[in-house]
């Protein structure tokens, strides 16, 4: 029986791969009749991404109903899996044990990194790892120790939901502890305007939201660009999940056939991230 | 047959009051219920005094309780001489016209939301409270409080002119005949008779701030930790709630909230019964 | 000198968001790239635009007022009218209690609420719009029910006897003569529920509102606010178009709540004239 549905499973994939490489011109097709409501929520690096997906599925169709919620990482996964949402984003691979609870079906369809972040009049733009994890840890609490001016270091993290939260503090903090004076914010678009507000900040934010109103510091000399995250030289990167409980059906497959599309993928670029493609 | 529908009639407004009653009931059972694994074997008051620190399997709320009470009783000492200065003003020293103006913006002030305060709050106070101290991130105890101290004072104002209206008129034409001061009738007479009902409008106003939101989770930082001064971050209760609310629904953490639900709970019914009981200590005066 | 500073402050707050905003006030952001009719209509969805916030808050407001007032009608009603002193005393207490309850503690009763009736009742069940408005409705019936007390308490005693001398039965009384007395001090408790459910965020922040949904098809689904769209686009706007909209929206939401205000007034005021000199 296992096999079996494993089996099916598996042809799933597949056929969602095939789907994603045939079907070219009038991705939206498979949208057309369709009705229903389809809920969306966790990572909050994938928003962008969601909402223009939905705003062309919406403007096709108006029967059908994405409805999109943040909240981080822990609760798409968590939700998805108590059945509260249809797909459930996470920016962090859901965990064996989480897999295992809720049956959880994971489809990668970006590639993403987690840039440290400051003000772009801040003068300190390159920083080590040890340097990161004192930062962070509130060791090092003015940015004159590293050549900065002479001011306070404002440290901003999210909550414990977030999945940048849990990759940054892997891959970069090497789990050390987070200060406890830090701010709390809680989305990736929060950090990004906290941080281009205060000249003496310092946070970490997905790739893709870096613009031009913060300023983006090298870990250990490499730069956090989409070119660095794609040829691997930027170690804090990671995938960009949606989750399902068991195989994606009706509505939700089709929304996430949709993302494998080229235009889907498209979508992702544009947004800032790596397609999978 | 219009016996009957007396009696129905009386019945569903009886049921219908016993429905709302149960419904304050109900809240109180779900966050004690919900709380429970977190207290049991009597931890509940290591709860109030530990601090935050998950990754030691530490939920204490203890730097959230510190947090809130700042923000809310730094807000009432705010916000007390301005209502009280205000309130005067509707009530005895200023002009007639230009009193009525002054309640009506009072009044309308009530009307407008609470994120509309904090939306102001971030792109204006933060960032000139930052340039100010030229220390931290703006997002302060100090701001937040600020706010908050805007937010309450319409209703202390309120509440404190209509008490100072309820002073016997035949006070205040003592006073005249004597040949007091309108300063000298208002620190003198008005305030001392008033006295009741502007403790009343102070405990109102600290509830209000106790149980206030957006506020504190827009500008105050959310930082967990027991604020050493004015310009530090700190996170309320309520923040709290909106913060944690996302987490893992069967995580010690996740539980935590439900402790702070009823702290919460806890501290706005002690207000009430505070006013309540002063109110009843007036009446029994008056009669 | 505190007058000038209370001023100052509000004047400051006020003249703030109209400087930044009122460019934006205009069609489109309402609508944003949609035909005003064509969305009125629901023919189309609206994106980038506040129009289905402003849905979902009438939705919400309609709905939570609409489970409220019969509720809170009728508690008042049996407070004023039936209930005897011990009762009442009781009942008051509770009342006064659930009014000084903060928003999000009601917020977090109807969050596990909906997580209570998802696991034991219903899969379908989980928080939406019928969660929202019913915690709405939780955080508006003390005041309704206050207002509809005090309204009906403060009715002279030959107004409330005339009627019962001329025979008629309790029932009677209240609805024809005690009712349409006091109904000015009711309508404007019912108005300022309206204001309050408009502008509550903490609420529905935990219980259902979500960042992007288009136009509630159901009370089961979830749905975009007012209010928290303005809590949302403050924290994460990602560029100063949002932003903007951010401030109409803060706009809009502040008239609509200033416009409440003044009809309550208003209401208050005329019925009050009518009911002293016409009789």
């Amino acid at each position: 029986m296992k096999a079996r549905t494993f089996l099916i499973g598996l042809a799933m994939v597949c056929l969602i791969l095939w789907l994603g490489t045939t079907v070219q011109a009038g991705a939206l097709d498979a949208f057309k009749g369709e009705k229903g409501t389809l809920k969306i929520a966790g990572g909050t690096a994938h928003i962008p991404v969601m909402k223009e997906a939905a705003k062309r599925i919406m403007s096709l169709n108006p029967d059908i109903q994405i409805s999109i919620a943040g909240g981080g990482s822990g609760v798409g996964i968590k939700q998805v899996g108590e059945g509260l949402v249809d797909i459930g984003n996470s920016g962090r691979k859901p965990t064996d044990d989480e897999v295992d609870r809720y049956n959880l079906k994971m489809f990668k369809w970006a590639i993403d990194g987690v840039g440290i972040i400051v003000h772009p009049k801040n003068k300190v733009k390159a920083l080590t790892k040890a340097q990161v994890i004192d930062i962070f840890s509130g060791k090092i609490d003015n940015w004159k120790r590293l050549g900065g001016a002479d001011k306070e270091i404002n440290v901003y993290t999210r909550d414990k939901a977030s999945g940048t939260r849990a990759v940054f503090w892997k891959k970069a903090l090497a789990k050390g502890e987070i200060t406890p004076k830090a701010n709390f914010v809680v989305s990736n678009g929060a950090m990004k305007s906290a941080i281009s507000q205060d000249p003496y900040g310092i946070g970490y934010v997905s790739v893709g939201h870096i613009d031009e109103t913060v300023a983006p510091v090298a870990f250990d000399g490499v730069v956090p660009t989409l070119d660095n995250v794609k040829q691997g030289k930027y170690r804090i990167a990671r995938g960009l999940y949606s989750n399902t409980k068991g195989d994606p059906t009706g509505l939700t497959k089709k929304f996430i056939d949709y993302l494998f599309t080229p235009e889907g993928q498209k979508i992702v670029q544009s947004k800032g991230f790596i397609p999978v493609k | 047959m219009i016996k009957v529908y007396e009696t129905i009639a009386e019945k569903l407004f009886l049921l219908s009051a016993i429905v709302s009653v149960s419904i304050t009931i109900l809240i109180f059972g779900f966050m004690l219920i919900l709380g429970l694994p977190l207290m049991k074997g009597g931890h509940f008051f290591d709860l109030l005094t530990q601090p935050w620190a998950p990754y030691h399997g530490s939920y204490g709320i203890y730097p959230m309780i510190v947090g809130t009470l700042t923000i809310a009783f730094l807000s009432v000492v705010m916000a007390f001489p301005l209502s009280l200065g205000c309130a005067c003003l509707i009530s005895a020293l200023g002009s007639k016209r230009f009193s009525r103006f002054l309640r009506r913006v009072v009044q309308l002030m009530t009307g407008i939301p609470t994120v509309i305060y904090g939306f102001v709050g971030i792109f204006l106070l933060v960032p000139m409270i930052r340039e100010l101290f030229q220390r931290g991130s703006g997002m302060c105890i100090l701001s937040a409080s600020l706010m908050l101290a805007v937010l309450i004072s319409p209703t202390m104002i309120l509440f404190f002119s209509d008490s100072f209206d309820h002073v016997p008129k035949s006070y205040l034409n003592a006073v005249d005949s004597l040949g007091g001061s309108q300063v000298q009738k208002f620190l003198y007479v008005i305030l001392p008779c008033a006295g009741k009902g502007v403790l009343t409008g102070l405990i109102l106003g600290l509830g209000r701030a106790l149980g206030d939101t957006l506020i504190a989770l827009m500008i105050a930082g959310n930082a967990i930790q027991v604020p050493g001064s004015l310009l530090d971050s700190a996170r309320t209760l309520t923040s709290h709630i909106a913060l944690v609310i996302a987490a893992d629904y069967e995580s010690l953490e996740f539980r935590s909230i439900f402790a702070c639900g009823m702290s919460l709970y806890v501290f706005t019914t002690l207000a009430v019964l505070g006013v309540r009981s002063l109110g009843s200590m007036h009446q029994g005066r008056k009669r | 000198m505190s007058g000038i500073l209370l001023l100052g402050t509000i004047t400051c707050i006020i003249g703030y968001l109209f400087l930044k905003g009122l460019d934006t006030i205009k069609l489109s952001l309402i609508f944003g790239e949609t035909a005003p009719l064509e969305a009125l209509l629901f023919k189309k969805q609206v994106f980038d635009g506040l129009f289905p916030a402003m849905i979902g808050t009438f939705s919400l407001v309609v709905l939570s007022v609409g489970w409220a007032i019969p509720v809170g009608l009728a508690t008042g009603i049996y407070l004023a009218e039936y209930a005897r002193h011990s009762v009442k005393k009781v009942f008051n207490l509770f009342f006064d209690i659930l009014a000084g309850i903060p928003s999000i503690v009601i917020g977090l009763f109807g969050f596990s609420l909906a997580v209570f009736l998802h696991k034991h009742f219903s899969e379908r069940i989980y928080p939406c719009l019928l969660i929202s408005s019913l915690s709405l409705a939780f955080l508006v019936l003390p005041y309704l029910i206050r207002t509809t007390q005090v309204a009906l308490e403060s009715l002279p005693a030959a107004t409330r006897l005339t009627a019962l001398a001329l025979g008629a039965t309790r029932l009677q009384n209240i609805f024809y003569v005690l009712i349409p007395k006091s109904l000015s001090g009711i309508i404007s408790g019912v108005i300022l529920a309206i204001g309050r459910c408009a502008e509550d965020t903490a609420v529905i922040m935990l219980t259902g509102v979500v960042a992007t949904a288009g136009v509630p098809k159901s009370i089961l689904s979830h749905y975009e606010a007012l209010p928290f769209y303005i809590y949302y686009i403050s924290s994460q706007y990602s560029n100063t178009q949002e932003l903007l909209s951010g401030y109409g929206a803060c706009i809009i939401l502040l008239t609509i709540c200033v416009f409440l205000f003044f009809l309550a007034f208003v209401i208050k005021r005329r019925l009050t004239y009518q009911a002293l000199y016409r009789v």
